[in-house]
């Protein structure tokens, strides 16, 4: 029921003149001029009498034929979803969307949704069918399209607040798909969530199928305040090879109160330091712990702020990881001189991130424990035996990293198929211009980096001489000199992958050493060859993990074999996840801490992170209307014209008619009032 | 001598016919000419023929007067004086307070009042007294000394008054008592909302110089039944004041408040040998005049 001019319901605060006119209006409607009050003022004033309402069902008749005719002017109507369903004969498929994000945490968000798909539940008919889908940034059907309402509220008490954000895209775009599959006549889709502003990115290409109405339900309570914490950085510094961990936390006030909140800093589930953090209103502030030593080799770390109504985003989880460190075997001719390799290892030695330990080696020297024991081997303008490059092949082929540079001397045997280029003549550009390197392979991630203006310029640099070669087929040239000819080439072969540069790596041929972008350029050739990704300190709850990504790969089980062992994944609760054995990838679905261990034996597990998404904890609101319009391209949500449902005008004008009756028996009642006031008049007086 | 039997040829006139003709004197002599037609069997009234004394002739008085038999006696010439030429003074001390503008029945208190005074003034004159006025609310507004060439002036007086003022009897009483030099009859006209006690000590200053005090306690049917119907709101002509009245509710002890104050008010006129009269302005005029002199006859038969 609803009203078309509802601000008429104003004047049902006329209800209050009849109480006047008793009490008050009555006795000043007539003033009458007296020559004195002397005597009148004698007498006790009687407010009691006065005020008494003699007549109550005098009052009680003039208040309902009033509230009875203000009604009528407010036009009552049956609502038009009502008539539809009543027009379509009811049955109806309902979809629950039931937001569980862990901002639903909020106070007794959790406890109103539920209660609010319970209530939708139970409003189903004897025909209806309700599915319950629960999301966050994804979307699960906890029961699909029954009628049982017993187990529908099963399915709704079951539900948890989860850990991830709100995304409202799956959950639509899962229930149009069990709403296009209905056959029942009415559809309806009922939102329940917080809405919050960040969550809804526009339609996100959600459409519902046509005539679905959507009703969304807020179990907002207006209160936005909430602080939480931000990711926390880490800087690892080495102090008398002793490894130091600086954390800087931050955290944010989304209220318009300031306020101080104890910062506690965890280490492997123990507060090592505790510092005060005020923050203005709608302000961030950050601070710095002291520095602290990882004792193990995945040091658990947390920064929590005290609790609020949400506690999810009060605690910021990281892991202090081992160094990774990446193996170079440089090797070279015998005999020849330091410089022939100096830029090369002066380069690799500055790195952190990686830091590669390089090893050089005489090419006649060098052995298969060699081999075996490095990540990435690079021949430095030497000659390769057969023996030996069929060694270096297989190192290839099970996941190693081989980079080939061709000075003069530098050969390889063509019948070992896994270098890109096999090295031919010399280009001679010491007479005229120098050869420059003209044409990058920017999408390569070697050179990805050096995309931007101003980020590396390899055109500074001058070639006076380069082999040219023989591209193998499979090769793929990364650069060319201005006159074409390849520079660098790349292979894959097996699990690994060859480089080869047709120029030397010092100063004799060209003078690249001595260029800005030399380091960053043999960083990203010793990253790239041994297929090195920064460990993050920490992750997000609904990423998703692989098996083979370097982030679950244990140092032990790192390099050529880290291969496919068996993944064993403990949750942060101390659960055994099962991990699918073909796509060999783990969601993380809570926030802690997870342990990677590569078989039920492995010594050194890897321990990771999770995080909630942190911009879930800004808690202001959208227009839950704005997304029920974004889903049905409609405003308000309504079910569209056209509509499998259709209300003639007879059932229009019927659903109004409702004013006449309230008019008749205001009318009625006032008619009645009348008679009964007359009678009390001629009797009062 | 009165008779107290009926009165014949008396008019027991409605005041609210008086109240239509418009001219005092006109009203005045309609009612006291038919009051006194009805009174002509008596010849007491008006005794103005009694010797009072002899004394000696004094230059300037008039040489008709002089006793020319006791001339011839004493060869002196002497005086004779009669108790009816010493003239009375007639005063109306009228109250024109707003709280007498009131009336419910088509003429008010103070039209009632003015006819009143107008006809005793009327009936003074014809017996040769001087007559005078005193207007009053909470001052003297107005004042007509006594003079037997006064009649016209008070009539006209009396038709210019209006009420305007909330009144109050002691302030312009007492200042009263102070012109009063020569005694004489005062007739106080007044609804005398104040205190019993107020109004006495009021009219004292004016009794004690030996005047003839006649209180005529002029109230309104309405004041005295109280017989309003609706609950209203009542507002005190004077002050302005407003209280919510339910009168059915208030209507008996309004009734015995009035009735003793008014009880009050006459024994301590009697005590205080001050003539009260309570006169009911529905009640014709002649009617109250009538009862005046009834009143006033018995009075002087007692002196």
């Amino acid at each position: 029921m609803s009203f078309l001019t509802p601000l008429f319901l104003v004047g049902l605060a006329g209800l209050a003149i009849p109480v006047i006119i008793h009490l008050i209006q009555k006795e000043r409607k007539n003033v009458v001029a007296f020559p004195s009050l002397m005597f009148l003022r004698k007498i006790p004033y009687q407010s009691v009498e006065r005020r008494r309402i003699r007549n109550w069902p005098l009052l009680l008749l003039r208040l309902a034929a009033l509230a009875l005719i203000v009604m009528a002017f407010a036009r009552p109507f049956l609502r038009r979803e009502a008539l539809a369903v009543a027009a379509a004969g009811g049955a109806r498929e309902v979809v629950i969307l039931l937001d569980r994000s862990y901002s639903l945490g909020y106070g007794d968000r959790w406890e109103r949704a539920r209660a609010a798909a319970r209530d939708t539940v139970n409003g189903l008919g004897g025909a209806d069918r309700g599915t319950v889908v629960l999301f966050d940034t994804g979307a699960e059907v906890a029961l699909r399209s029954a009628a049982d309402r017993g187990r529908l509220t099963a399915a709704i008490e079951t539900a948890q607040v989860g850990a991830a954000a709100t995304k409202y895209g799956p959950a639509l775009k899962l229930a149009g798909s069990i709403i296009s599959e209905s056959g029942l006549p009415n559809k309806e889709v009922v939102l329940i969530s917080d809405f919050q502003r960040r969550a809804w990115l526009g339609a996100e290409g959600v459409r519902l199928p046509d005539g679905t109405k959507v009703t969304p339900v807020s179990v907002t309570d207006g209160a936005v305040a909430n602080v939480s914490i931000t990711p926390a950085v880490l800087q690892r510094t080495t102090v008398s090879d002793q490894e130091r961990v600086t954390v800087t936390a931050g955290a944010v006030n989304r209220g318009p109160a300031a306020v101080t909140v104890p910062v506690s800093l965890e280490v492997d589930g123990r507060v090592i330091q505790t510092k005060p953090l005020t923050l203005g209103p709608n302000g961030s502030a950050s601070l710095s712990f002291e520095p602290f030593a990882p004792a193990a080799a995945f040091t658990r770390g947390s920064v929590r702020l005290a609790d609020d109504r949400l506690a999810r985003d009060n605690v910021f989880h990281f892991v202090v990881s081992p160094p990774q460190r990446v193996k170079v075997l440089i090797v070279e001719r015998p005999g020849t001189s330091r410089a022939a390799s100096l830029y090369l290892s002066q380069a690799l030695g500055l790195g952190d991130s990686p830091a590669f330990d390089v090893t050089m080696k005489p090419m006649e020297r060098l052995s298969a424990a060699d081999i075996s024991g490095a990540a990435v081997i690079v021949l430095n303008d030497v000659p390769v035996a057969q023996v030996t490059a069929e060694r270096l092949a297989a190192f290839v082929t099970a996941g190693g990293g081989l980079f080939a540079a061709f000075g003069e001397r530098a050969t390889w045997p063509a019948a070992v198929d896994v270098m890109p280029a096999i090295p031919g003549g010399t280009a001679d550009r010491t007479k005229g211009t120098p050869g420059r390197v003209g044409a990058l392979e920017y999408g390569h991630p070697i050179f990805e980096s050096f995309r931007a203006p101003r980020s590396g310029d390899f055109s500074s640099a001058r070639f006076y001489t380069y082999r040219t070669v023989s591209v193998a087929p499979e090769a793929q040239v990364l650069a060319r000199f201005d006159d074409g000819a390849p520079a660098l080439l790349e292979r894959r072969a097996g699990a690994g992958r060859v480089l080869a540069w047709t120029s030397t790596l010092d100063v004799t041929w060209n003078d690249l050493a001595l260029k800005p972008v030399f380091l960053p350029f043999i960083h990203r050739i010793g990253a790239t060859l041994a297929s090195y990704t920064q460990r993050p300190a920490s992750m997000t709850v609904g990423d998703v993990l692989a098996a083979a990504s370097p982030a679950a790969s244990s140092p032990a089980s790192a390099g050529a074999a880290s291969a496919r062992q068996a993944l064993v994944v403990i949750g942060p609760g101390g659960q055994r996840i099962e991990v699918d054995p073909t796509t060999r990838v783990v969601e993380l679905r809570d926030q802690g801490f997870y342990e990677l261990r590569a078989g039920d034996r492995d010594p050194a597990p890897v321990t990771l992170a999770s995080n909630v998404d942190l911009t879930e904890s800004d808690m202001t609101p959208i227009d839950p209307h704005e997304v029920a319009a974004g889903a049905t391209g409609l405003a308000g949500g309504a079910a569209p014209a056209g509509s499998n449902t259709t209300v003639t005008n007879e059932e229009r004008e019927r659903s109004q008619r409702v004013w006449w009756y309230l008019l008749f028996a205001g009318l009625l009642l006032l008619t009645g009032e009348t008679l009964l006031a007359n009678s009390l008049k001629t009797k009062y007086l | 001598m009165i008779s107290t039997s009926s009165i014949p040829g008396a008019r027991f006139v409605d005041p609210r016919v008086l109240a239509r003709i418009g001219n005092l004197e006109l009203v005045a002599r309609s009612v006291v000419d038919g009051l006194i037609n009805g009174l002509h069997r008596t010849n007491v009234f008006g005794a103005s023929v009694d010797f009072a004394e002899h004394r000696g002739y004094v230059p300037g008085d008039d040489i008709r007067r002089v006793d020319w038999r006791l001339f011839a006696r004493t060869d002196r010439f002497y005086i004779k004086e009669y108790e009816a030429d010493s003239n009375a003074n007639f005063s109306v001390l009228m109250d024109v307070s707003k709280s007498m503008g009131f009336g419910s029945a088509g003429v008010t208190k103070l039209e009632y009042a003015k006819m009143l005074a107008g006809c005793l003034t009327y009936l003074v004159h014809r017996q040769r007294d001087r007559v005078g006025l005193v207007a009053f609310d909470d001052e003297i507004v107005e004042h007509v000394p006594p003079s037997a060439k006064h009649m016209e002036t008070v009539l006209h007086v009396l038709d210019r008054l209006q009420p305007s003022k909330p009144g109050n009897l002691t302030v312009p009483l007492h200042k009263m008592a102070e012109h009063f030099g020569r005694k004489g009859m005062l007739v106080l006209i007044s609804d005398l909302y104040e205190e019993p006690d107020a109004i006495v000590e009021a009219l004292g200053p004016l009794r004690f110089r030996g005047n003839d005090l006649i209180v005529f306690h002029v109230l309104d049917r309405a004041e005295l039944e109280f017989d309003f119907a609706e609950a209203s709101a009542f507002e005190d002509l004077e002050s302005g004041e407003q209280i919510p009245i339910v009168p059915y509710a208030l209507r008996d002890e309004y009734r015995a408040l009035v009735r003793e104050h008014i009880e009050a008010i006459s024994e301590r006129c009697k005590a205080a040998r001050i003539d009260y009269t309570l006169i009911d302005t529905s009640a014709p005029l002649d009617h109250a005049l009538y009862k005046y002199l009834s009143v006033r006859e018995k009075l002087m038969k007692a002196r």
